[in-house]
């Protein structure tokens, strides 16, 4: 059973000393509850309320790294069933399916694609995580030669699919130090590849067809040494996948069933390429934390990383908009130029009201850092220096011929500095965005 | 208006200040930065911004009605302001007044028994009072040995309670011990209320109630900082408010005939930004982020050191906070509300400019506060004003949309207070006026609905309207405070059943209707016997600490022991908050008890 912060907060020592660098014993168990900081950092913690914290202190769904150095992805050690509650921590990782039955040719094009995926969407760079071989030739020769092409002319991540555990403890060896994760396709080879993967440091990906099983095995292979453990759920169709992957997700996070408490991957198995661009996505979006695909077209992963970079944004930034000028209308040289912020709603806020009064304007956006208008000034993100430097900047200067802008009435207190920082002719706006219309009709 | 005032000040100075030399509180919503235009006065048959006027040599200032704050009902005795505070709790703690006054007769040293002046008043002390390490200044041992001779060995000494130590604040001639009193202040950003304390026979001699003169340099706390930073800001601020403070002194000192010399003892309470300023400590860190205050522990000082009135030798002590947004005046709430000392589930609401929110029990606490902004002290709103004479307290509106107004003091109403503001909108609510959204029904057929240019707007009375501008920022204060009580109670995941007992503070002046009030969901649906209305708990927290040491030893505890939750990083707030700008909320599930 998961521990509250107040369950967690009675068993400590109550003395506030702040060494655990929280004000507070309370404030240290709510994040210890969270899972947000070790029980490590609280020095007086006794070893009776150790015990009891010991499970709560550990993190619901591990954390499993594949792969080695600044390539490597991390998937799990998410702490919320929805993004809203807090937010997710590692994205899925988005994996390129290579099968040994091509020929060398078409691995070699196959390798050129992947590895040419490289996308910049605001400001992040985009891209495969890793590249997943599998052995659908059974046929370790073909298998090894496979490996052993990709491993030299791709620095991708590897994953090694197969049901043959001496095929993937040869392939092994020529991955030192590239920590790849290994993906046991049959319950029978389990014991197999639990060996390999504790003797070679991988991570072990299992598969099963349902949730029962994959709580023994993941036990099994704990219990053996492996603590980096991906459950894969094969055999079913996708609205099944999601509804166990759901299911494990939950009893990991509300019940905090240890043998569930692992990331979850999926194979996209549809063969339109469309279908499986949607499936992918439902992966994504309901707990996966790997997904392989087969497509390596430009045109069906950009939508999916995109989707993935969407989903896993971190709900507790403000939504900003660019810092610049926005041209609402037909302006001319003689249209107002109105000043806000660039929090999103902000802006948006005022956008929509300069587009209801039918009054051509220019709105400039000052970069504060997506705060609010009343907020920004609280917080001297909105200074008269700060908005004169931005006026300087975007060029408005060009743009019109008169030298008069107009500031949001809350902070109508800046008009006096603004005019002297930035000598603009500084009007006073309405308060609120509903006044704007009529402010707009009414400027001569 | 007929002030009949004189003042000389240097020339140079401007009108505004003048006349908040003189105890006239104009206008001057924006800090005296000659936007705002209200504070508008007549000098010589000509309309000028007294911010902006210069006084070069003598002149005659008119002051016309409307640029004369509210504020300048300046000192009023408010019985109201404490009459709402029944607190079983406040008799629970001893009676052991911050400052004592211990009548010692001693005997003449001899050859034999020969220990110093000093000592033999500590040993004789040591007598009376339990666990004494004291300490005195040097001021009193100076002529100790003459005070001591001339009165035969009979001395009153007063001696001052700390939080960590006890010193011996004064010794005097022969016995004065009936002649001991303290007052207790609550400092807030709008209002100042003081009250005189027999601390002989531990009983109140009288209250009283000043709006805040800080108020002339800035509506609310981050204009007041802003104005701190300029050059001699922060002094202009300090003066402002001793002022007020000095002025309640003298005031209720005079009326119940008690000497100021026989004042010992000055305990505050209040946010931390005013405690900042009554101190001159540098507050301009408390507005940019992490939001840090200078201290959140005060030290005691003698009351000549802060320019209190009173014996220049008395002690003032201040109430400890527990961060930016959870102040002094918090932690005395939490004390006279007995939530720290409870057994079951309590939770205190101070509804002020922030909505301070405690949630706890004996064995923990946490604390938050929410933006709320000042709607409910009627700030910012078309036709608000504070629960003062000619406000609008009570607004009931028939079927046919007549409607019925309870105005403070009678008379012609001026505009809408707080706890009008929440009988409005339920009413309004109720009859079909707004729809859940809160905005106005523009299909009803009738003269109290008008179109303006920003929207539409409801006429209460004559001169007074709501518009839906109104509606929106007090949608939003009510919003912010129902939800920083559920993401609160979320945050130890309890429900709000658990709580066996809500205690609502702040502003309201004596009159609050806590079934409008749910039903517009600013409090939450439970049973409204839990709900217990109990004034400013601020003041009652002072008050008690003051009349007692062991209670002022809490606040140090409470001070420790409540944990802040940050709102603005809390992950489900912004959900919740959004979830709230509906009447009464978008889960009707919530307020079960809320039937149109």
């Amino acid at each position: 059973m998961a521990l509250s912060g107040l369950d967690i907060y009675k068993l400590l020592p109550k003395t506030n000393c702040k060494d655990c660098g929280f004000a507070t014993c309370l404030a240290f168990a709510m994040a210890l509850a969270q899972k947000k900081v070790p029980l490590d950092k609280c020095p007086h913690v006794t070893a009776q309320a150790r015990e009891a914290l010991e499970s709560a202190s550990q993190p619901p769904i591990k954390l499993v790294v594949i792969g080695n150095g600044e390539n490597r992805v991390e998937i799990g050690n998410e702490t919320v069933m929805y993004r809203h509650e807090q937010k997710f921590f590692h994205p899925a990782a988005i994996g390129f399916l290579i099968e040994d039955t091509l020929n060398e040719d078409d691995v070699a094009k196959k390798v050129s694609e992947i590895n040419a995926l490289k996308f910049e969407r605001v400001g992040q760079a985009l891209g495969a995580d890793l590249i997943c071989i599998k052995n659908s030739s059974r046929s370790k020769d073909k298998f090894l030669n496979v490996v052993r092409k990709v491993a030299s002319s791709s620095k991708h991540n590897i994953a090694l699919s197969s049901a043959d555990g001496a095929a993937v403890s040869e392939a092994l060896k020529n991955l030192k130090d590239r920590k790849p994760l290994i993906i046991c396709e049959e319950a029978s080879a389990l014991d197999d590849f639990i060996k390999h993967a504790k003797e070679n440091g991988a991570s072990l990906a299992i598969t099963c067809s349902n949730i029962d099983e994959a709580a023994q095995a993941t036990d099994k292979a704990r219990k053996q040494g492996v603590e980096e453990i991906v459950i894969n759920i094969s055999g079913k169709g996708a609205a099944d996948r999601i509804h166990d992957f759901t299911y494990m997700r939950r009893s990991a996070l509300k019940k905090n069933f240890r043998p569930l408490g692992y990331p979850v991957m999926a194979f996209a198995e549809s063969t339109d390429p469309h279908l499986e661009l949607c499936e992918a996505i439902s992966y994504v979006s309901k707990y996966a934390g790997l997904v392989i695909v087969k497509n390596t077209k430009k045109e069906f992963v950009f939508p999916l990383i995109v989707a993935r970079q969407d989903i896993y944004q971190d709900p507790q930034k403000p939504v900003q908009v660019e810092p610049k000028i926005y041209e609402i209308g037909k302006v001319t040289n003689q249209s107002p130029v109105l000043v806000t912020t660039n929090f999103s709603i902000t802006y948006f806020t005022v956008a929509g009201e300069v587009e209801s009064s039918k009054v051509p304007s220019r709105i400039i956006c000052c970069d504060a850092e997506g705060m609010s208008v009343l907020t920004a000034w609280a917080a001297e993100k909105f200074t008269a220096e700060k908005i004169a430097d931005t006026l300087k900047k975007s060029g408005i200067e060009s743009m019109v011929s008169h030298k008069r802008i107009v500031i949001p009435g809350y902070v109508s207190v800046l008009s006096g500095k603004l005019e002297e920082v930035s000598g603009w002719k500084v009007a006073v706006g309405p308060r609120e965005a509903s006044g704007i219309p009529n402010y707009l009709r009414g400027l001569k | 208006m007929p002030q009949k005032k004189k003042i000389k000040v240097a020339k140079g100075t401007d009108l505004l200040t003048a006349a908040v030399k003189c105890g006239i509180v104009l206008n001057a919503v924006c800090g005296g930065e000659g936007l705002c235009g209200k504070c508008k006065v007549i000098v010589a048959d000509r309309k000028v911004l007294a911010c902006e006027t210069i006084i070069e040599s003598d002149l005659d200032v008119t002051i016309p009605k409307q640029s004369l704050s509210e504020h300048s009902a300046s000192i009023g005795n408010s019985e109201e302001f404490t009459k709402g505070v029944v607190l079983e709790k406040e008799k629970a703690h001893p009676f052991s007044p911050l400052v004592r006054k211990f009548y010692l007769e001693m005997k003449a040293p001899t050859a034999d028994e020969s220990s110093s002046d000093f000592e033999r008043i500590v040993d004789e002390l040591a007598r009376r009072v339990n666990n004494l390490s004291l300490t005195t200044k040097l001021a009193n041992v100076k002529h100790l040995g003459e005070i001591i001779r001339d009165s035969d060995f009979k001395v009153t000494a007063t001696v001052g309670y700390k939080d960590d130590s006890v010193e011996i604040l004064s010794i005097e001639p022969g016995n004065t011990v009936s002649s001991n009193y303290g007052f207790a202040f609550d400092i807030g950003t709008t209002t100042v209320v003081g009250q005189l304390i027999d601390l002989d026979k531990n009983k109140i001699l009288g209250t009283r109630i000043a709006f805040n003169k800080q108020a002339s340099f800035g509506a609310d706390i981050i204009t007041r900082i802003i104005y701190a930073s300029n050059a001699g800001g922060l002094k202009i601020l300090n003066d402002a408010v001793l002022e007020n403070i000095n002025e309640i002194i003298e005031d209720l000192c005079a009326s119940a005939k008690v000497r100021l010399s026989d004042l010992n003892v000055v305990n505050f309470a209040g946010n931390m930004t005013m405690m900042h300023l009554l101190l001159k400590i540098d507050p301009s860190n408390i507005r940019k982020a992490p939001y840090i205050p200078a201290t959140t522990v005060f030290p005691a000082v003698s009351l000549s050191e802060v320019s209190i009135e009173g014996n220049p030798k008395g002690m003032a002590s201040f109430l400890p906070g527990v961060t930016t947004y959870v102040g002094g005046d918090i932690v005395s709430g939490v004390l006279a509300s007995g939530l720290a000392e409870s057994d079951e589930l309590q939770l205190l609401i101070d509804i002020g400019t922030n909505g301070e929110i405690v949630l706890g029990n004996k064995d923990w606490m946490m604390g938050t506060a929410a933006s709320a902004g000042p709607a409910f002290e009627g700030s910012g709103l078309s036709c608000g004003m504070k629960a003062v004479g000619g406000a609008i307290q009570k607004i009931a509106i028939t079927k046919s949309l007549d409607v019925k107004l309870d105005v403070i003091g009678g008379g012609k109403p001026r505009g809408i207070c707080g706890s009008g503001y929440i009988d409005l909108l339920c009413q309004m609510f109720k009859n079909g006026i707004i729809d859940r959204n809160g905005k106005i029904k523009r299909a009803l057929k009738t003269d109290r609905i008008r179109k303006t240019d920003t929207g539409y707007e409801f006429v209460v009375d004559k001169g007074i309207v709501i518009s839906e501008d109104d509606i929106e920022n007090l949608k939003r204060s009510k919003g912010a405070i129902y939800s920083a009580i559920i993401a609160l109670l979320n945050k130890v995941e309890k429900n709000i059943t658990e709580v066996k007992r809500v205690y609502i503070a702040g502003g309201f002046g004596n009159y609050l209707n806590i079934e409008n009030a749910v039903f517009i969901g600013l409090l939450p649906d439970i049973d409204r016997d839990i709900y217990r209305f109990v004034g400013n708990t601020s003041l009652a927290g002072a008050r008690i600490s003051l009349s007692s040491h062991e209670a002022f030893l809490k606040t140090f505890r409470i001070h420790k022991n409540i944990t802040y939750l940050d709102l603005s990083s809390e992950p489900g707030y912004m959900d919740e908050y959004v979830a709230s700008l509906f009447f009464p909320h978008t889960d009707l599930g919530r307020f079960p008890s809320v039937r149109l």
